[in-house]
């Protein structure tokens, strides 16, 4: 709590680093993220996009000289898989072009087959000190089906490993909603999870994305319905608090203290700068994407072309509506004095909403921070709830500025 | 002006999807009156929808000169007629307009119920009817077979029909020259006053109405003064002239037997109803042409538009339609569910559905419609009498001294086999049996007393799939009978959602009821708390579903890259929910007013 508490007044100008890392062993039947699976070609393209990074990186320290960046995330893809020697060259770039608090969360997203002694001790003397690992279930034959490429046993594995060779704060990814899973197929899964004692621990319902293999056998594939899934989630958050895992967004959970800051980042409007394919910033009042092609990102990083395919400059009314989106997906919520000084928008409105639904047990207010969230509950319906503050938001009238 | 004996009269009726509105086409052609690659197929249906649903909405005619094998050329007129039992009135004035049908009967189908019900139309109204044989083409074609059942089930001699297709157009000249060999010439006295008989009008934004007629006596001219014999305006011919397929060509004077139309400056089309008489100012007849009927709507239903702000769009609309359809009637009203709209008066329920889709698609509205209602009579215990077409407006039961609902005269012409599951289905809509006469070895004529109110929802539909399509319906309003009528209101989360009510049979109450709160159940999306349906008589509750909370709509996901794409999510969550209406906290699409209008649809 007490970094969030800090996170949401802060004025300083902090920023969080993204690199995308787009290779994979193998494509997982469910996933929409852009990355490549092995080929022969791979090794060389690696070795490619890792030079096209470093010359993006250096543009990108200029644009931020002002800037400390206290949290950098290597995801994808799966990170581990490009090679600790790569993830370093990269590092050592970062390190050298922009001003990396001592301090800084750095993580790495990591698979449980591409984990290794050696590569995380390389990994921890270049300054990593945090690592996700995608465990997802703990049943073998479902991590077929899901087109995982490792076993349960190679994720107890990995997470030893990473654990003696020093880190210190390791998440765990978990999938509930699966093919067949049952209620009690599920309480396994989390509880051999919570057996392993990381740090942290994602739960992702299964979403299936059009476009994914999975997509294409939705209606064989079994799946548990809203109600099923409904009920996975919350027997998930009940646990994990009693497990000692605080939710703090809808999909995270954390010993105190170890929330992971620099998603954090995102749900909480802080300013953060992206490299590599697909990838997302917000940056100096800017947001902007990237294209989903590693080739012609490398191309461009070589030749000067554009790789945007997005950009939006986000003016403050649209911030007020990303404010409720965001901060509602996650347990410090919004308040009122936040709120009506930083947009100039009146509260009143959003809290009628709030205070309609708190009666139904899907919103919460809390006296002694001033706050509202949602709850569990709410967090299983917030694209229902979020639109309807937005909607709230959006026919309201603007506060006079000399109120302040 | 035409020779009486070179013209001929005629329409093509059908049952639907036999061929109709190709084999004009095909007339057309062959008498080149439209080069082949100016046509679009099948000019006479001249709106998207009519073509889009295969029927023929509003009645149109052409006139095409032939040039005979006996070397003179004659004038044939083709009046084109609705498909529909809802038109029933303008397909029976486009027919007196004429002196003979030619009956077309698909070589692989045979004879169907339009084709019984629609030459049963053309030998009342004493037409000579001319079977042809189309299709003729098609691999499962049998024209023997379909003649031989044209001559046994309808009676007419069939031996000689021509053996046609008109889609591959084959055969054609042989249709043309039978038509001219064996239709009568019109009759009719060009020295007598004038008379003549309006059997469609349209209205054309330069110059005003354009009424389509047929002179039966007399003469009409332009410049003459003439009157409508049962509306009584008068107006001055500005134009007459006759309707060629690529538009009018005007001319000094038609005479008894021609086919034409005319302008005279005229606002609207009420003034110039279907089936009135017209005649001339100077010179009147002394009688009108018989058969006049002043239609009234039947079927009521209210029509709002689904972004309220779209009011005044759909008030536009609703005048220019009715500029051109005079049996559409409307006026505003007001729901405290659906805000400002129109209550609007339809022949039936397929002209109601037409009027609907034309303002969705022509006007570009989303519409909600309420439950279509008759008009019922209503005496007070205080003695006074109200019309009621309007659920919202029906008094208090203790205020009812008498409640009553029309009634119509319904006949059924059917094959014999199929009897039995008619009764069935009359009795369940309460109908009271009258007689059933064996028309021939082959065709069964039923006569029910029904209320009306059972005939508008879906009969037509039920009685079309329990005959296999070959029954067919027509129905007369007989007058008003009391009955145990009760209002059944619909809430929805403790309030009732007044477009919802309507009135009906206390009967039919209960199983009515049951359905539409499953209806709604079904329709109306889940929301974020738990939503009771009910159905009250009064304030006795007596269905009741419910539906349950939403239990899940989330994004698993949202990371820095999701964030512009996240938002798109939920902006097109918010698009959908502009389809809705909420009532109080309640959302309701509008896919749940329509299922609640097609309950017996199953």
């Amino acid at each position: 709590m007490a970094r969030s508490a800090q996170t949401v007044v802060s004025q300083d100008k902090s920023l969080g680093i993204y690199i995308h890392i787009p290779f994979c062993r193998s494509k997982c039947q469910y996933c929409d993220f852009y990355s490549l699976p092995r080929s022969e070609k791979t090794p060389e393209l690696m070795d490619r996009y890792v030079r096209a990074l470093e010359k993006h990186i250096q543009e990108g320290g200029a644009r931020a000289p002002k800037y400390v960046v206290d949290t950098v995330y290597f995801g994808g893809g799966t990170p581990s898989y490009f090679g600790a020697e790569r993830l370093r060259r990269v590092y050592t770039a970062l390190s050298r072009r922009f001003n990396i608090a001592k301090s800084a969360e750095v993580t790495l997203e990591a698979n449980p087959e591409s984990i290794t002694e050696k590569g995380c001790r390389r990994l921890i003397s270049t300054g990593f000190n945090r690592i996700s690992i995608g465990v997802q279930t703990n049943n073998d034959q479902l991590l077929k089906v899901l087109g995982r490429p490792h076993t349960f046993r190679q994720a107890q594995k990995s997470m030893e490993i990473a654990r003696e060779a020093g880190f210190q704060n390791i998440s765990l990814d978990l999938m509930y909603g699966l093919p067949a899973q049952s209620p009690q197929a599920w309480a396994d899964a989390l509880g051999s999870v919570i057996d392993m004692q990381p740090e942290h621990i994602s739960c992702y319902g299964l979403t299936v994305q059009p476009g994914t293999p999975l997509y294409q056998y939705r209606d064989q594939a079994a799946l548990p319905g809203d109600d099923a899934q409904a009920a996975m989630y919350l027997y998930a958050v009940s646990t994990l608090e009693a497990y000692g895992y605080h939710q703090y967004e809808i999909s995270n959970f954390a010993q105190t203290g170890k929330e992971c800051a620099h998603n954090l980042k995102y749900w909480m409007g802080g300013e953060y700068m992206s490299f590599g394919p697909s990838a997302a910033s917000d940056f100096a009042g800017t947001r902007y994407t990237f294209a989903s092609d590693v080739n012609r990102y490398i191309r461009a990083i070589a030749t000067g072309d554009a790789i945007t395919t997005e950009v939006e400059y986000v003016p403050i009314k649209e911030r007020a509506g990303e404010y409720l989106m965001l901060r509602m997906r996650t347990v410090y919520g919004i308040e009122r004095k936040e709120y009506e000084s930083t947009f100039l928008m009146p509260f009143d409105p959003l809290e009628s909403v709030l205070n309609f639904y708190g009666t139904r047990g899907l919103t919460r207010y809390s006296r002694e921070t001033g706050r509202w969230c949602l709850t569990p509950q709410g967090f299983l319906v917030s694209n229902q709830l979020i639109n309807q503050l937005i909607e709230a938001q959006r026919k309201s009238t603007p506060l006079s500025p000399h109120r302040f | 002006m035409t020779d009486l004996d070179k013209i001929r009269n005629f329409s093509i009726i059908a049952h639907i999807d036999h061929g109709k509105s190709t084999l004009a086409d095909r007339l057309l052609e062959a008498c080149e009156a439209v080069e082949a690659r100016d046509m679009e197929d099948q000019i006479l249906d001249n709106m998207d929808l009519e073509r889009e649903r295969g029927i023929t909405i509003k009645a149109r005619a052409v006139r095409l000169l032939y040039p005979a094998a006996d070397g003179e050329t004659y004038v044939l007129n083709l009046i084109d007629t609705p498909g529909h039992v809802d038109f029933n009135y303008e397909v029976s004035r486009s027919l007196a307009a004429c002196e003979g049908a030619v009956l077309v009967v698909d070589a692989s189908q045979g004879v169907e119920a339009q084709t019984l019900a629609n030459t049963y139309l053309a030998i009342d109204a004493g037409l000579e009817v001319l079977p042809v044989i189309n299709k003729i083409d098609l691999p499962a074609a049998d024209p023997q077979r379909v003649k031989q059942e044209v001559e046994d089930i309808i009676g007419l001699p069939a031996e000689d029909a021509p053996e046609i297709s008109a889609k591959n157009g084959i055969n054609i000249p042989a249709v043309l020259e039978m038509i001219v060999r064996d239709l009568p010439a019109p009759e009719g006295d060009r020295s007598l006053p004038l008379r003549a008989l309006i059997f469609d009008s349209q209205y054309d934004s330069y110059k005003g109405v354009i009424v389509y007629f047929r002179v039966m006596d007399g003469v009409i001219r332009q410049g003459m003064d003439v009157r409508m014999m049962s509306g009584g305006a008068v107006y001055k011919v500005v134009e007459v002239g006759y309707l060629h397929p690529r538009g009018m060509e005007s001319a000094e004077a038609l005479g008894a037997g021609e086919v034409g139309y005319f302008t005279a400056s005229i606002k609207n089309v009420s003034d110039t109803r279907v089936g009135d008489t017209v005649t001339g100012v100077e010179h009147p007849a002394a009688e009108p042409l018989q058969g006049y009927k002043d239609v009234q709507p039947m079927v009521y239903s209210g029509v709002y538009p689904a972004d309220g702000a779209k009011y005044p769009e759909l008030r536009d609309a609703l005048e220019k339609l009715k500029l051109n359809d005079a049996s559409l009637s409307y006026e505003p009203e007001s729901s405290v569910a659906l805000g400002f709209g129109f209550r609007c008066g339809f022949l039936g329920l397929l002209h109601m559905e037409i009027i609907q889709l034309r303002l969705e698609r022509e006007f570009n509205l989303d519409l909600i419609t309420t439950a279509p209602s008759v008009v019922y009579r209503v005496t007070r215990t205080d003695g006074t009498v109200t019309m009621i077409d309007n659920p919202l407006n029906y008094p208090d039961p203790t205020e009812i001294e008498l409640a009553e609902e029309p009634f119509v005269r319904a006949s059924i012409i059917t094959p014999p086999e199929y009897v039995g599951g008619i009764m069935d289905l009359c009795q369940d809509r309460r109908g009271e049996y009258i007689d059933m006469t064996y028309l021939d070895q082959s065709r069964v004529e039923l006569h029910y007393d029904m209320p009306l109110n059972e005939i508008i929802f879906d009969f037509f539909d039920c009685l079309k799939s329990r005959t296999r399509g070959y029954a067919s319906l027509d129905y007369d309003l007989t007058g008003y009978r009391a009955s145990n009528l009760v209002k059944l209101d619909v809430l929805l989360n403790g309030d009732i959602v007044d477009a919802l009510s309507f009135i009906l049979h206390a009967d039919k109450a209960y199983p009515r009821a049951r359905k539409i709160c499953e209806k709604l159940k079904e329709n109306i999306p889940r929301q974020l708390f738990e939503i009771p349906v009910q159905a009250a008589i009064g304030s006795k509750i007596i269905a009741r579903e419910t539906i349950k909370a939403l239990r899940k709509d989330v994004l698993a996901k949202c990371y820095g890259g999701d964030i512009t794409r996240k938002k798109k999510l939920l902006e097109k969550q918010k698009e959908g929910k502009k389809r809705m209406r909420s009532f109080g906290s309640v959302e309701v699409p509008q896919e749940a007013f329509m299922a609640v209008l097609k309950l017996d649809s199953e």
